[in-house]
């Protein structure tokens, strides 16, 4: 869909493009990523000829773009810009506009596209199309400006960083909008950022530039497992100081001190213990702290009334595993038993905590996105 | 009073006619000139350093000056005035759309550029627009200037307001002076609100500041 073929690009005697060959499939949704001045903004920006190159060339769907008059190139060519780009001076409705009334698309089907489009992004045609960008908020107006590069439905869509100025909600937000847009209409996406985290969440293909060279272009899943150099590493930060799930143990994801009591203490002091905590099970320690089994609140009611302590009501065993063991193996423990937490040991058998789905999920979560 | 103005009224009313007459098609050729001058300019970065500093230059040749020498070109006819009134009335148009298309967001041309917009469509549907505000500020300025400048047509005996003003000094008549002043200023201060409310009212249905 597009390539490039030994693309220089120079300004004065710095270097910006250095002889760069890639080539993007249709469909594809591809992210540029690199430093400040690595060339990922003039590599997309050559797409659409608002940089031409110094030598090499570049197709896009299989034309040389030099042999193809820009105006024409660009119509076909949806271009998002960092910080918005929306015409102050038109409604959304005329922003969107733009290029099919260049492209001399009739009104009515120019209405009924702006209709679909608004509708798409979950935003009223009657509330939103008339007002002007200055009348939206800052998430919205990026919704219009990508939109906007929707409208003629061009087969390629160029994007410039397009939510670094918005605050990380609405532009988490927004990134999802995008995949499922980009699932829905299988456009083919350039997307300059310099953010890893949105690079990993969008792309299909990841490639990483430095100096006006391509380091390496892989998939999200391959850059992470096989970072091809010191700087993408940087670039993966934290997700790489874990190194994946493997090595994680229980210990990193349980939740610490859960309700315990003895066996000797009594039964009206473990149901105290069961409803200040809000659970329906109460681990039970053996005197010298080592782990003995559970009660629950079932079998307290059946035994209770002729039990004097905790010891006389019959023990649940549970599945446990140890602090040590292998995080991956106790969540297979946790998804495989009937029960809702896997215990937890120290090596001496004494209880360390629990592993239930909401920790294995918060501890997921930390473990892919850092625990910011 | 009442005989000043049985004697004057008609007199002045013609005046105000007259000077306003100046007023607009001079302020109307100097706009139209300084449209197509101040767009050159900004198409061409070579040509603005060039020609603004000229035209400062120019700007500081007193009007009196200057009608004296068309007249002696051109001769006693309006055409003189209005020559001279247009090409003052010019430049704080052209400087004001030179500076207004300088000052468009370079990511917004960026962003006409992407979307496939020719040249022309861009001055015309992005940078002219979002250059309207400081267009209508030269505007404005301009015609405020034009009202005290046309009272020099008197100068070379061509009417408007000027004539009571000139009287009124050396007959020493202070109400002829006061009957040519009066309705300047109002007149320079009618069309100076006028312009603030066209510009208020495109800002209030552009949503624009």
């Amino acid at each position: 869909m597009i390539q490039f073929e030994n693309v220089v690009k120079k300004y004065g005697d710095s270097v910006i493009l250095d002889h760069l060959s890639f080539e993007i499939e249709e469909g594809e949704f591809a992210v540029l990523i690199g430093p400040s001045g690595c060339g990922k903004t003039t590599t997309l920006k050559s797409i659409n000829r608002l940089i031409e190159p110094e030598s090499g060339r570049i197709f896009v769907e299989d034309r040389d773009i030099m042999e193809s008059n820009p105006v024409a190139l660009r119509r076909k060519i949806g271009y998002v810009i960092q910080e918005i780009g929306l015409f102050p001076n038109m409604t959304v409705a005329q922003n969107i506009a733009v290029v099919p009334k260049r492209l001399k698309y009739k009104k009515d089907r120019i209405d009924q596209i702006t209709h679909e489009l608004l509708e798409m992004v979950g935003m009223s045609y009657d509330e939103y199309a008339h007002k002007y960008p200055s009348e939206l908020s800052g998430g919205q107006q990026q919704r219009i400006g990508v939109l906007r590069a929707l409208a003629a439905s061009p087969p390629i869509v160029l994007m410039d960083e397009p939510f670094g100025a918005l605050d990380p909600m609405t532009r988490s937000v927004l990134q999802d909008e995008i995949i499922r847009l980009h699932r829905k209409l299988k456009k083919t996406i350039v997307f300059v950022t310099h953010d890893m985290d949105e690079a990993l969440k969008l792309a299909d293909t990841i490639i990483f530039m430095d100096e006006g060279r391509i380091i390496q272009m892989a998939g999200p899943d391959e850059m992470l497992e096989n970072p091809a150099s010191e700087l993408i590493k940087q670039f993966m930060g934290k997700r790489l100081a874990t190194n994946g799930v493997e090595l994680l143990t229980a210990a990193d994801f349980m939740k610490p001190h859960p309700a315990s009591a003895y066996r000797s203490d009594g039964v009206r002091k473990g149901t105290e213990i069961m409803a200040r905590r809000k659970i329906d099970t109460l681990l039970i320690k053996n005197e010298d702290e080592t782990y003995a089994g559970s009660v629950t609140i079932g079998n307290i009611k059946k035994f209770g009334k002729e039990a004097r302590t905790i010891g006389d009501i019959p023990l649940t065993p549970n599945v446990i595993t140890y602090t040590t063991s292998d995080a991956a193996e106790s969540f297979e423990k946790l998804l495989d038993a009937d029960s809702d937490f896997v215990v937890v040991l120290h090596q001496d058998d004494t209880i360390a905590g629990i592993v239930t789905k909401t920790s294995m999920a918060r501890a997921m979560a930390d473990a892919l996105w850092g625990d910011e | 009073m009442m005989s000043f103005f049985q004697m004057y009224g008609q007199k002045i009313l013609t005046a105000i006619g007259v000077h306003f007459l100046y007023v607009l098609v001079s302020v109307s050729a100097g706009f139209v000139v300084a449209l197509i001058l101040g767009i050159l300019l900004s198409r061409v970065p070579g040509l603005a350093r060039l020609a603004l500093p000229v035209i400062s230059i120019f700007q500081t040749v007193p009007g009196v000056v200057f009608i004296g020498i068309l007249f002696l070109y051109i001769g006693m006819k309006p055409a003189t005035v209005i020559v001279a009134l247009a090409i003052y009335a010019m430049f704080p148009i052209l400087k004001n759309i030179y500076v207004g298309l300088l000052e468009v967001d370079r990511n917004l041309i960026e962003a006409a550029k992407g979307c496939g917009m020719s040249p022309i469509e861009r001055l015309l549907e992005v940078e002219l627009p979002l250059a309207v505000p400081s267009i209508i500020g030269g505007l404005r300025m301009a015609t405020v200037y034009t009202v005290s400048w046309a009272v020099l047509a008197s100068m070379i005996g061509l009417g408007g307001l000027g004539e009571f003003i000139y009287i009124g000094i050396a007959t020493n008549n202070n109400a002829l002076i006061v009957a040519g002043a009066v309705p300047a200023a109002v007149m320079a201060i009618t069309l100076s609100l006028l312009i603030d409310w066209a510009k208020w009212r495109r800002a209030g249905k552009t949503g624009q500041q």
